[in-house]
Order: structure tokens, then C-alpha cells, then sequence
């Protein structure tokens, strides 16, 4: 049902397979991949940073799919979800949405707000206490792979939603399913010390954004 | 289990049939409302998006959409019907693709055909419709104004299709969650606030 690339195949191939196979859909994904990689990294640093908690964090995945076939992919339908929404500034075309279960996003706005349990924290805070959040976590995410790559990549300001799962995810499915077939995601999974829930990192990027992303990626490994 | 009808009734639901007994029970009393939420559970099928089922099983059909429209058509007289979970306005917009119930105006006829197929006869259409929302007001999202332009697409299709629209819960900022018994013909949706409204 879908193409999941991992960093376990990519580093199978040697710098002269990866040379020899420029051009090839496969290996720009595993750029991408690995310029996820480097941002996720970064972005798990930060968010332990902030809550001074351990973070453990899933192999990031890219996934190419069609886009009415992500919402059974995932099988979150009816999971309360609190989303942070933000695009890439200019003409770069990549919509990022971090995700969390909405219990775990009243957990974290209370640790942040140093509130003493989640009934303390009202919505007004939680709303800023994450959108503060969703601002340093992908700006340094973004921050690591501009640094990489020498492009200057920088998120508008946050917009945050609180509803299902299906629900929040729709309206970027449908975009995606009106420039082509298969919707491109890149996915990465954060987890607090002790706790079950996942927070999700998703980009949706353009097909120009990924292509400016490769050809700049594919100068750093010829140079 | 126990269920308590308003009349203060209570049937066992060993031997309570529904939703046949349901039914046979409002016939006989009109004045008397069945509370949903007290409703016995029947099997869920969850549509997904950019999919379609027609049942004449007694099954709730499901689905959970933002800007998505989900679309309900049934006919009282063969008491079937069916939802579909439809992406985009118009089949232009998308990759050619043999999903009719993704698109507004192949989703309608899609759906008559469906019915048609059970019935085998010709009878009148009704259809309720939820769903088009903008989940992200403030920036608007893409851009697109999806939702909006979905709305506007069913509707046309609807009366294109002499499909009287009798119910409708669209627009706004939130999802929702559509429940469609086939049964009873009931449309029930629900927001994540927990609110519930009856189409």
C-alpha cells in the first residue's frame, strides 16, 4: 500500500552506488531521508530541552501513498488530536503539522507552564504553551537542515486546532491529491520517558520543494 | 442489556429483533421517539475516504470528515441507502482515477446506481449532507477554501440529479463525525466537543 524508505537501506549503499544512482526516484528519497533525519534529530534535542525529559524517537519514514488511502493507513480516525499547523515562508510549498494526542498536549502545556496537573492549565495557555513549542521544535528542525543544505527555510507562525484525527488531516490530503497521485510525507515519532503516546512530526512537501532540496543535497555530495 | 424506551418500556434485547422490532414499534407509536443513545448497538462499517458502501443491511455506515463532504442518500420505501466520503468538487481536479465517490459530481450518480442495484426499481431519493469545513480559519490553510467549494459541488450535483436535500450540517471550522443508519435513515453527527445533532 505504501513505499516506506528507512535509514537501514540507505546505508547499505556505498558513496559510488549512491553517484551512479542520481536521478533515481528511490536515492532522492533517501536524500530526503536523510535530510529528514538530521532535522528530526535536532528537533528531539530541543523538545527534550525544553521539557527536561528524556525523548525517544522513532527511525524517521517516508511514505508515498495515495492520499484517500493515509487515514486507514495511520487507523487514528477518531483519536483526539491537538495539531499545530505551519507552512514554509516563500515560495517553497511545504505544509508541516505537528500532531499530538490530546491528553499528551495538556501533559506537555502543563510541564511547561509548571502547572502542578492538567486541569490547571487553561486552553488559552495550552494553545500558547504548544504553538511556543511547535515553534522550536520545527525551527530547529528546519534550522539543521538550512544550515546542511544553504537554504534559507524558515515556518509562518503556528495556528493551532484541536478536533479528530481524519478531520485535521483531510484538508492536506486534498491538496496533495490535486498535484499528484501519490502524497509524499515525511514522518518522524517523538515519545516522552514513560509514556505510550506519540507525537508526530509530519511535512508535506511540494514537488518543487523536494526537488530543490535533492539538487542541492546532490552539489554538497559532488563537491 | 436492558434498553429503556421513553414510554418506560423495557424489552430484553435477547428477544428484542432490531432493528425490524424498532421500527414495527415506532409504526405502532408514532408519538413515541426512540433515544439514539439508547439505541441497542448495531454493526459499524466505516467508510473511508474517497469510498463509497450502499447497504440494505440494518448496519450504521460511519465516517469522520473536515473538509471533506460526507454525503448520505437513502430511500425510505426499500429502506436502503448509502454514504459516500467524498475529497473534491469535481473529477477534473484530481488524477484520472476509477474512484468516483472521490469526486461531488460522480459520487451522486455513483450512489443512485448503488441504490438502484438493490431496489431494482426507481424511487425517490433523499439525501443529507455534512461535512465542508475550514479547519484552519486563520490562515487559511492552503488557501484552497476547499470545504466551501465541495458544498456548492454537491448541491448542484443533488439538483442535477433530482435528489431532494433534506438535511445539512456543513461549513464552520470543526470535524465531524457522520453516523448514517440504514434502517432507521437517521443521521446522526457529532462533533469532538461531544455535541450531537440529528439531521
Amino acid at each position: 500500500m505504501s513505499t516506506q524508505i528507512d535509514l537501514s537501506v540507505k546505508e547499505q549503499k556505498n558513496c559510488s552506488s549512491i553517484f551512479k544512482a542520481i536521478g533515481n526516484p528511490q536515492v532522492d528519497l533517501g536524500i530526503l531521508l536523510e535530510l529528514g533525519s538530521i532535522g528530526a534529530g535536532h528537533a528531539a534535542t530541543s523538545l527534550s530541552d525544553i521539557l527536561q525529559q528524556p525523548i525517544t524517537i522513532d527511525v524517521p519514514k517516508i511514505h508515498q501513498i495515495k492520499p484517500h488511502l493515509i487515514p486507514q493507513f495511520y487507523n487514528l480516525h477518531d483519536v483526539p488530536t491537538t495539531a499545530i499547523y505551519l507552512q514554509l515562508k516563500e515560495a517553497f510549498g511545504c505544509d508541516i503539522l505537528l500532531m499530538f494526542e490530546s491528553t499528551e498536549a495538556k501533559k506537555i502545556a502543563a510541564m511547561m507552564t509548571m502547572a502542578s496537573s492538567i486541569e490547571e492549565v487553561d486552553p488559552a495557555m495550552e494553545t500558547s504553551a504548544l504553538q511556543e513549542l511547535a515553534n522550536i521544535l520545527i525551527g530547529s528542525f528546519l534550522t539543521s537542515i538550512s544550515d546542511f543544505i544553504g537554504l534559507g527555510l524558515f515556518p509562518t507562525t503556528p495556528e493551532t486546532v484541536v478536533d479528530v484525527f481524519d478531520a485535521i488531516i483531510d484538508n492536506f490530503l486534498i491538496k496533495q491529491s490535486m498535484s499528484s497521485e501519490n502524497a509524499l510525507i515525511f514522518e518522524t515519532r517523538f515519545m516522552r520517558s514513560g509514556e505510550d503516546a506519540k507525537s508526530i512530526l509530519m511535512l508535506f512537501p511540494s514537488e518543487e520543494l523536494k526537488g530543490l532540496l535533492v539538487k542541492k543535497s546532490k552539489s554538497l555530495i559532488e563537491e | 442489556m436492558l434498553l429503556l424506551l421513553p414510554a418506560g418500556i423495557v424489552f430484553k434485547k435477547a428477544w428484542f429483533n432490531i432493528p425490524q422490532r424498532v421500527l414495527a414499534y415506532q409504526q405502532l407509536e408514532p408519538n413515541i421517539t426512540i433515544n439514539i443513545d439508547t439505541y441497542p448497538q448495531v454493526e459499524e462499517v466505516r467508510v473511508d475516504m474517497a469510498e463509497m458502501k450502499v447497504e440494505r443491511r440494518p448496519v450504521e455506515l460511519l465516517t469522520s470528515v473536515g473538509s471533506c463532504i460526507a454525503i448520505c442518500v437513502y430511500d425510505s420505501i426499500h429502506r436502503c441507502g448509502g454514504l459516500a466520503h467524498i475529497m473534491l468538487p469535481h473529477s477534473s481536479l484530481g488524477p484520472q482515477e476509477p474512484l468516483p465517490s472521490k469526486f461531488a459530481d460522480t459520487a451522486v450518480p455513483a450512489l443512485m446506481n448503488g441504490i438502484r442495484e438493490i431496489t431494482r426499481a426507481e424511487t425517490r431519493l433523499s439525501a443529507k449532507i455534512a461535512g465542508g469545513a475550514n479547519m484552519f480559519p486563520n490562515t487559511g490553510a492552503n488557501g484552497l477554501d476547499i470545504g466551501a467549494k465541495n458544498i456548492r459541488a454537491v448541491r448542484a450535483s443533488l439538483i442535477q440529479h433530482k435528489i431532494r436535500l433534506i438535511g445539512e450540517d456543513v461549513g464552520g471550522s470543526h470535524g465531524r463525525r457522520i453516523t448514517f443508519n440504514v434502517a432507521l435513515g437517521t443521521t446522526i453527527v457529532r462533533l469532538h466537543t461531544g455535541e450531537t445533532k440529528k439531521l
